[in-house]
């Protein structure tokens, strides 16, 4: 098998794994910060930090080993829209709660018969496509290019090493800090601790981020034709993957495609093998109204700040990179406009 | 005072439609591009044979993988070369690929430049002089990945990379190499708004055992880092010697025992 053969494998177990823990365990971000701010329920939102502290520490466990080099990945970038960033993070963030839920866990609900998700997916992934190279791309380059701020460094590690640091230590310092906090934050709480649905779903979805880095840096390497390093992110692939479906004969099928249709696969099979697949549609055309803004915003959004609620909240913070603790702050400001205060939707 | 009728009219307009239509109704890109046309000459070109596979959309001008491969075996004759052009490059021509019996299976893939959506188009000249053109259209959008800083670049020339297989007597093996190169178009602006100096891989060679068996000529539309996956077809063991040569007059090479299973 060629390697990019093995990569694209890779991204469908991933997938499969990714959906049918999704479908089972209904880890969600956007579900864990509404019920921690309305109803004060923490523990889906423990869970999601169990998964940032799984992720974070297997990725910069592996980089550390010296087996994937993260600053190869798209998140440790040299400058940062100051504007586009925080701006996409927003919009995101607002995006997903319109629609109930981010991109991913859309495919997971779409899985399990759930209809309104299929609109909202079928909106991101063409205004994802739009704004990275379609209609909306000249504007987006035209700010970019406007706003751009150079960053001190690039990643956390990089950052402490200009302090003077050893790289060892400017490595480890952060991992273990932010990672401890983070597991401390998640495991203190009785009710995660007495809830093992939520801590299983966090702990495998963290897990199967240092497991896309390995799938696309190690099984990806080659000499001559490497894959791109890339981990679980869901705006730009669901994008490519309805992309696929158009121009298969002339794209070649990558980790990204796989990954979408595993998801997708995933949820259907958990859900029929568990009795729990349920066809659902829109009550009335204002929620079939809301699912399509929603999805638009997030494709936009997710697109502009270089990741969703996965792809920045779980995987750019994997690699430490500045412009991901930016993007996060981003999608929480966003989701917390649209679950409280003025703007905030009606629950559904 | 007498008016031509409606119907020497139609047949005028007719006629003149006849003796115009067929140059617009045959313009080929190739036919548009006078290095094509000078590889072409008098022949006339011939229909199926030669497969230029390219993706239908790259969203990274910089480097779209390219394969151009000629299908149908020849009786009494062989293709000798294979011309690749980008009809929306500033500089049309991409790179020329030049066969012999050590080389005999013509498929060669890298990845090339294309600033725009455009057509591209191969020519494949046989030993004969039979000429095939093939011709594919690339639609080149904005790059999907975000803000990039430049990257520190290595050194040119430094690390080349060959992957030989097993070669087996008389069967085509797959061979692919890399450099490291910038292939500076002379066309960029560098970070301090000067032009940066035209600076690219000019040839590349394969010799077997002192004899030419496969050759690249490379214009400024090959990506940076070259790339080529090739066939040789080493008729005897022996030593194998890799050339890149760039217009500085630098070259690197790299040399390897030529086994046969």
């Amino acid at each position: 098998m060629t390697h990019t053969a093995l990569v694209a494998w890779s991204g469908l177990a991933i997938g499969l794994l990714f959906g049918a823990t999704g479908q089972r365990t209904g880890f969600c971000l956007f579900r864990g910060l509404q019920r921690q701010w309305l109803d004060g329920d923490g523990r889906k939102l423990r869970a999601f930090a169990l998964a940032m502290a799984v992720a974070l520490l297997g990725s910069q466990g592996l980089a550390s080993l010296g087996w994937v080099s993260l600053g190869a990945s798209l998140y440790p970038t040299a400058s940062l829209s100051w504007l586009l960033v925080p701006l996409g993070g927003v919009l995101f963030g607002y995006g997903m709660a319109l629609a109930n839920g981010c991109g991913a866990r859309s495919l997971v609900l779409l899985g399990s018969g759930n209809l309104r998700s299929f609109v909202v997916l079928i909106c991101l992934g063409v205004a994802a496509y739009m704004t990275m190279s379609g209609v909306l791309a000249p504007l987006r380059l035209w700010l970019e290019g406007l706003t751009a701020l150079p960053l001190p460094a690039r990643d956390l590690p990089a950052l402490l090493a200009g302090f003077g640091l050893t790289p060892g230590l400017a490595r480890g310092l952060p991992s273990l800090l932010l990672g401890g906090s983070l597991l401390a934050y998640a495991l203190s709480h009785g009710p995660l601790r007495a809830a093992p649905r939520e801590w299983l779903g966090g702990l495998i979805i963290g897990a199967l981020i240092p497991a896309a880095w390995y799938a696309t840096g190690v099984l990806g390497q080659d000499d001559f034709e490497p894959v791109r390093l890339a981990s679980l992110t869901f705006i730009a692939p669901i994008g490519d993957a309805l992309q696929y479906l158009m121009l298969a004969t002339g794209t070649a099928l990558g980790f990204s495609v796989t990954l979408v249709l595993g998801v997708l696969l995933g949820a259907l099979a958990a859900a029929l093998l568990t009795r729990t697949f349920v066809w659902q549609g829109f009550p009335t055309p204002q929620r079939m109204l809301r699912s399509m803004a929603g999805g638009t915003l997030m494709g936009i959004g997710g697109v502009l700040a270089l990741g969703c609620s996965i792809g920045q909240g779980l995987t750019g913070f994997s690699t430490l990179a500045l412009t991901s603790f930016v993007a996060i702050a981003g999608i929480l400001a966003g989701t917390r406009l649209g679950v409280s205060g003025p703007l905030a939707l009606s629950k559904v | 005072m007498s008016y031509p009728s409606p119907l020497t009219t139609r047949l005028a307009l007719a006629g003149a439609l006849l003796f115009t239509a067929p140059p617009l109704l045959a313009s080929d890109a190739w036919q548009r591009l006078e290095p094509a046309r000078a590889l072409v000459g008098d022949a006339v070109p011939e229909g199926d044979g030669l497969v230029l596979e390219l993706p239908h959309v790259s969203e990274d001008g910089s480097a779209v993988p390219l394969t151009v491969r000629f299908e149908p075996v020849l009786e009494d004759d062989a293709i000798a070369s294979i011309h690749l052009f980008a009809t929306g490059n500033p500089y049309p021509e991409v790179a020329g690929f030049h066969f012999t019996e050590q080389a005999a299976r013509p498929e060669v893939s890298t990845r090339v430049r294309l600033n725009e959506s455009q057509r591209v188009v191969a020519v494949a000249v046989s030993r004969e002089g039979r000429v095939w053109t093939s011709e594919r259209e690339v639609r080149v959008t904005v790059s999907g990945c975000l803000i990039r800083g430049d990257e520190e670049t290595p050194e040119a020339l430094a690390n080349p990379r060959v992957s030989l297989p097993d070669f087996r007597a008389g069967e085509p093996g797959e061979v692919r190499t890399l450099i490291t190169h910038p292939m500076e178009t002379g066309l960029r602006e560098g970070p301090d708004g000067e032009v940066l100096p035209r600076y690219i891989i000019e040839t590349f060679r394969v010799s077997l055992d002192g004899e030419t068996a496969f050759e690249a000529e490379l214009h400024p539309s090959v990506s940076a880092n070259p790339y080529l996956r090739f066939y040789l077809t080493p008729q005897a063991e022996g030593e194998a010697l890799f050339e890149w040569q760039d217009d500085s007059g630098e070259r690197a090479e790299y040399r390897a025992e030529l086994t046969l299973s």
